[in-house]
């Protein structure tokens, strides 16, 4: 029963990273239709510059910040720049658009960051690991029941569910999030009541990214270290987790996340030779697949059904 | 006073002209209709004057030019429009449609004030204000866009093809709506339709469409009393 216990909050952590990229393409994905194929890139992007602030001595929450606002910048630089001109003429083009930044993204951090992991003393690294938002040495744990849970795994659940909460609030009680709401779900008469369509996607794309390299820190932190491969599985359960939540809902991603980071941790721990490391995240497909069958739009999609 | 004035308008998608040199006028207080064929232009008239096509000519609006005017300053100028089918937003709930027609305005209060007014007017909507729009019947949607576009205090609605898909009882009773807000409230109205026979009657001026050009305008009684008008357009 203990062992159950750390394996859930182990995979409830895990699972806020997936739940973080899953929230930037749900929202991304309620605004345009379009799937960002270079979510967890972007988030991988962000995390290096985190790294790098904490090279100059910035402390990491400040650096968290600091990085949340570059992927702002970014994802909403992406937007305008990229996809709005691209979107008007074909919009499946935009999703070869996305893989292309994604390329492009990592090949940009390995020319700036080189494509060992970082901090590293081979390159001089000051910082001895990558710098974790809750405290993580050895002893900073609880122990009950001879068990482990460690404070960092449960400070990221309480931040995703914090900035889960906050984001229910944003969507829901402002008119920033009516504005998003309504271009979603009905862009011209989104236009016609006078929202600024454009600018709300651009928010839009800049928001996801900022939620996005929110879950790169967490992850990089997670991981010890930020290096050229870190997001591609991430990025891959991330997809997973919204697919299973419902790509039109953000809740859903959250809980879809969680959900996928529970399941592939008990799976692995409980059989461990029928499962592994190496397996775990086909257990976690064979959820998603038995779902899907029962409820295609996802646990807490909408199906789109509409009287006429 | 001329509300809406647009000269030579010309508009269409991409490659296609629609429009082709239209001149069409809105007076303050007039309930204009436009009537056409399918094709002819109609919807195309009112997406040009909305902004939502790019568009050649001149459109002017109490007395400003907005024919490079985005959308949304549009909105903000005082036209709403009522687009044709769904101008609802499915996932969102009634009141949420409501607050949404109301984006560009500022007083809370005010805007609580027209949810009630418009609850009341429309007391079907009333008893669905938690739903979301999508599970209305077509004419409680069509009731709600039209909520929808009076919560931003329009100088000038903007009606295209309300009775489309309709009921004809339902299709009543929202024009009796429209011409009631028209005869209390003095509110201006540009509504198109190929349903000659309903929008007639309480038309103050009737413009006839047909290939993108105005073909005839003119009061109702005046257009039906010409022969081959009232066999083109008015089937009787």
């Amino acid at each position: 029963m203990a062992l159950f216990f750390q394996r859930l909050v182990d995979g409830l952590s895990y699972g806020s990273v997936y739940a973080l990229i899953a929230l930037g393409l749900v929202i991304v994905y309620r605004g345009t239709g379009h799937l960002n194929f270079a979510q967890g890139e972007m988030a991988l992007f962000c995390a290096y510059f985190v790294y790098q602030f904490g090279e100059w001595g910035i402390p990491i929450w400040p650096a968290m910040l600091l990085g949340m606002g570059v992927g702002f910048l970014l994802g909403s630089a992406t937007e305008v720049t990229l996809i709005r001109p691209i979107a008007r003429r074909s919009p499946f083009a935009v999703f070869i658009v996305t893989i292309g930044l994604f390329t492009f993204l990592n090949w940009l951090d390995g020319a700036i960051w080189g494509n060992q992991q970082l901090p590293n003393s081979g390159v001089g690294s000051e910082q001895l690991t990558y710098p974790s938002l809750f405290p993580n040495d050895p002893q900073d744990q609880w122990l009950p029941f001879g068990v482990s849970i460690r404070y960092e795994r449960v400070g990221i659940l309480v931040l995703v569910l914090v900035l889960t909460g906050l984001l229910f609030l944003l969507f829901n009680k402002t008119k920033f999030g009516l504005s998003m709401r309504a271009v979603a779900s009905n862009s011209e008469s989104a236009k016609l009541s006078g929202i600024r369509t454009n600018r709300v996607l651009m928010m839009s794309w800049g928001l996801a990214a900022a939620i996005g390299a929110l879950g790169g820190v967490v992850q990089a932190g997670l991981n010890g270290n930020v290096n050229l491969g870190l997001m591609f599985t991430v990025f891959i359960y991330g997809s997973a987790a919204a697919t299973l939540g419902g790509f039109d809902s953000p809740g859903g991603a959250v809980i879809g996340g969680l959900l996928i980071g529970v399941i592939e941790n008990l799976a692995s721990g409980y059989a461990p030779q029928w499962v592994g490391q190496e397996m775990k995240l086909g257990v976690a497909f064979i959820v998603i697949l038995a779902v899907l069958l029962v409820k295609p739009s996802g646990l807490f999609g909408t199906a789109k059904v509409e009287r006429v | 006073m001329t509300l809406l004035k647009a000269t030579g308008l010309s508009a269409g998608y991409g490659p296609v002209t629609v429009l082709q040199g239209l001149d069409l006028e809105v007076q303050q207080g007039e309930f204009v209709v436009m009537l056409g064929a399918n094709g002819a232009g109609k919807t195309t008239t009112m997406r040009a004057i909305s902004g939502l096509l790019s568009r050649q000519g001149h459109i002017e609006f109490e007395g400003v030019d907005i024919t490079k005017a985005s959308p949304d300053a549009i909105v903000r100028a005082g036209i709403a429009q009522v687009p044709q089918g769904r101008g609802t937003f499915p996932e969102l709930s009634v009141e949420d449609n409501l607050h949404t027609g109301a984006f560009v305005r500022a007083d809370a209060e005010g805007v609580r004030d027209d949810i009630a007014r418009w609850l009341a007017v429309f007391p079907r909507l009333a008893e669905r204000r938690h739903q979301r729009a999508g599970s209305l019947s077509g004419g409680e949607q069509q009731m709600l866009a039209i909520a929808r576009a009076l919560m931003s205090r329009p100088k000038l609605l903007l009606c295209d093809e309300p009775s489309l898909g309709l009921a004809p009882l339902i299709t009543q009773e929202l024009f009796s709506v429209l011409e009631g807000l028209h005869r209390d409230e003095g509110l201006s109205v540009l509504l198109v339709e190929q349903n000659a026979n309903l929008a007639m009657h309480i038309a103050s001026r009737v413009y006839l469409l047909e290939t993108g050009r105005i073909v005839a305008s003119g009061s109702a009684a005046e257009l039906s009393a010409d022969d081959s008008i009232r066999k083109a357009y008015l089937g009787f």
